[in-house]
């Protein structure tokens, strides 16, 4: 089992981010998920709120909204409408 | 014959088209590049959302509770909406022309059915407002940036219209960037929406239920569809342009060394005359 996740961020128009993060915490329509390696598969709606990636001890957080979530084989694929 | 001084006038003349004709090869090599860059931007997001939907309409389709979703329900054909989309400016060889010929072939072989018009792109409007009543929305000047809301907005317009009832099928009609040398010609149909397929099935845990989640996934594609649509067509619309001038430039060319021959053919026959002269001139006082 990896010992990270990878997270990928996109948008229509583009690919925001992507890289390692040891725990990303991600809005998702019907709450706050947090999700570490390791994570079963996983396909949510996103909701709107704060999406925060912590990496060896760093946070970065994210304003997102609307889209989906995908959670599989440590990769974290979010699919926003928007995200500042 | 003309004279000497009607072919200079001529040479420069091409001269000067060339010269334009090559600015607007280098401007249209430079958007290109630059199309390109945001259609290969937008891929991640499209293949993603691809496999999502793919996955989540077989879950949906397995799950009893879910039924069948308005954008899939497949009527019989009576009224079309066609979405045409051209570019806004011309001189791009046969790149609105062709797409404007197979969007009025389809209408053609569609007699039977009711049509209605999305029109994007000024060119397209222009022919087919003149040829066709029903127009339901025009849109122009999207290109030169394009957004993905500009899209969205369109897209929905497309779904209302859809899921009211008020018309049976949609077709898009674009040209699509394959390679630099020529467009690629599209019509496909957006709605009722065609499921993709799925290579491998993931079993998710839904945080929603595959129902719902797929009820605000078909919207999304519909969108994507349409602003990858718009992406491909800008590029193709670029690189259609480029090699249309590119033509042109070469043409110039040979035009003014076909030119500069007749001009000095004229040349030289008025010398061999002006000797001839001369000569029995000279001939004469013998």
């Amino acid at each position: 089992m990896a010992d990270t996740l990878h997270i990928e961020i996109t948008t229509p128009e583009k690919l925001v981010l992507s890289r390692d993060a040891d725990y990303a915490e991600i809005p998702g329509k019907d709450g706050y998920m947090g999700i570490l390696p390791g994570h079963a598969a996983l396909l949510s709606e996103l909701g709107e709120g704060k999406l925060t990636l912590t990496t060896g001890g760093k946070t970065e957080s994210f304003t997102v909204a609307g889209g989906y979530v995908e959670v599989r084989d440590n990769h974290v694929s979010v699919l926003a409408d928007s995200v500042e | 014959m003309p004279s000497l001084i009607d072919i200079r006038r001529r040479v420069r003349s091409v001269k000067n088209t060339q010269q334009i004709t090559k600015a607007m090869k280098m401007v249209s090599a430079a958007k290109l590049r630059r199309a390109q860059d945001r259609a290969i931007a937008a891929r991640p997001y499209a293949t993603m959302l691809r496999r999502i939907l793919a996955n989540v309409a077989e879950a949906a389709a397995n799950d009893p509770d879910a039924g069948a979703h308005p954008l899939l329900a497949v009527r019989p054909e009576q009224r079309i909406l066609m979405v045409v989309v051209t570019a806004d400016s011309g001189l791009a060889g046969a790149f609105n022309s062709n797409l404007i010929k197979l969007a009025h072939r389809f209408a053609d072989e569609h007699r039977n059915a009711e049509l209605s018009f999305q029109l994007i792109g000024k060119k397209g409007v222009n022919y087919f407002r003149r040829r066709f009543t029903n127009i339901a929305g025009t849109h122009t000047d999207l290109f030169r940036r394009i957004k993905y809301e500009d899209a969205e907005r369109i897209a929905e317009e497309i779904i209302a219209r859809f899921s009211a009832g008020d018309v049976d099928a949609v077709y898009l009609f674009t040209n699509e960037f394959k390679n630099v040398m020529a467009p690629v010609l599209s019509s496909t149909r957006v709605l009722p929406i065609e499921l993709p397929k799925s290579a491998e099935t993931v079993d998710y845990i839904y945080e929603q239920n595959p129902g719902e989640l797929l009820g605000s996934l078909l919207p999304r594609y519909v969108k994507l569809l349409i602003y990858r649509a718009f992406l491909e067509s800008v590029a193709a619309e670029h690189a259609a342009r480029m090699t249309a001038m590119e033509a042109a430039t070469n043409n110039a060319n040979d035009v003014i060394d076909k030119l500069t021959l007749l001009m000095n053919r004229v040349r030289q026959a008025s010398i061999t005359r002006e000797i001839i002269e001369i000569v029995s001139g000279a001939a004469a006082l013998d």
